[in-house]
């Protein structure tokens, strides 16, 4: 699995992964997911992931582009 | 002021495989520049049958010459040699019932230099025709892959677009483009052209951006083979040994990303 940019959520993304590839070929592509099994293990990975993306100041880098981007490709993406 | 890059290939493998390789391609050999992928937020429609994934890769990247040359480090963050580290934040849509995936990657930093931003579209071509999923857990629990899955019929066509921006001094241009955002619609789009020349007076800046535009239109054309590559890889992998294979894989790959040779990897790219 690959390794999270958080070496202490590497456990944590690794239950969680397995979970969802289980989750995602098994049900999801069959369409017959009614829930998201995978949410409890995915809820203790994003609280480990968030921690570390906090300190690491990438949070505010998140919110930045995804604000960023929805702005500039208002402003850009039209036809000129 | 901006660039495309726009690329169709077709995967011989039906939509809900090559669907699962996109969530497994990183790392594979092409793709060992790559360090970390986390998923940030995943939202599942059981009304749609849709699944979205946002996720946020770190790559070990290159910086090319020129750009070195044309801005002060300080602005691009790179060590002496280019060398740095960059986020890419990937956002996809698995549709199950209309069988398509869209996918949006973008650059997190240096954005303000150049802003790359991928979209792709797979299409199952027969999306009424999926081939049976994985049976069981074995593909990666008892170590019995399920290869008739990742065998059967169909195929994957996908459209990838690349769009390359230089931002790079367009500050004063948005500040006015702010102000007009509280006038009428019209009245907007017709002051929109006037900041526009008054900025492109400044002939330097324009050039610069161009410079950095074309460069990162170089870069997309050698790393879209590039993931193209990686992605049959993790296919074929699929394909011969099911989960089991990919995630022995993957293994041997991050073991050479950590390697001497990490730079020559194919560190050189914005995207993949």
């Amino acid at each position: 699995m690959s390794a999270s940019l958080a070496p202490e959520c590497n456990e944590k993304k690794e239950r969680y992964d397995t979970c969802f590839l289980k989750w995602y070929s098994e049900k999801f592509l069959r369409g017959i997911a009614s829930t998201d099994d995978c949410e409890p293990l995915f809820k203790e990975y994003k609280s480990c992931l968030g921690k570390a993306l906090k300190e690491q100041g990438i949070d505010t880098m998140l919110e930045e582009a995804r604000a960023d981007s929805r702005e500039s490709d208002a402003e850009h993406m039209k036809p000129s | 002021m901006v660039k495309f890059y726009t690329s169709n290939h077709t995967y011989d493998s039906p939509l809900p495989t090559v669907s699962l390789a996109y969530f497994l391609r990183y790392p594979n050999p092409y793709s060992k520049h790559v360090i970390s992928t986390d998923t940030i937020s995943r939202s599942f429609s059981a009304d749609d049958q849709t699944l979205t994934t946002v996720r946020l890769h770190l790559k070990r990247s290159k910086l090319p010459q020129p750009i070195l040359k044309l801005l002060p480090r300080s602005m691009t963050g790179a060590s002496a040699t280019g060398e740095s580290k960059s986020y890419i934040l990937e956002t996809s849509t698995v549709d199950m019932r209309n069988g398509t995936m869209a996918t949006e990657s973008r650059n997190l930093e240096w954005v303000g230099v150049l802003s790359v931003i991928e979209r792709q579209v797979y299409r199952g071509v027969r999306p009424g025709q999926f081939s049976d999923p994985p049976s069981s857990v074995s593909d990666f629990t008892i170590k019995e892959p399920t290869a008739t899955y990742f065998e059967s019929g169909g195929s994957t066509e996908v459209q990838t677009t690349v769009t390359l921006r230089s931002p790079f001094g367009e500050q004063r241009w948005r500040a006015r483009a702010d102000r007009n955002k509280s006038k009428s619609a019209t009245a907007a789009e017709a002051e929109e052209e006037a900041p526009k020349q008054s900025f492109f007076k400044s002939w330097s800046t324009q050039s610069l951006q161009r410079s950095i535009e074309l460069i990162g239109l170089k870069r997309a054309q050698t790393s879209q083979p590039n993931a193209k590559e990686g992605m049959k890889v993790v296919l074929e992998r699929l394909r011969s040994g099911g989960l089991v294979a990919v995630l022995e894989g993957m293994r041997r790959d991050s073991k050479g990303a950590w390697g001497k040779r990490m730079v020559a990897a194919g560190g050189e790219e914005y995207e993949e």
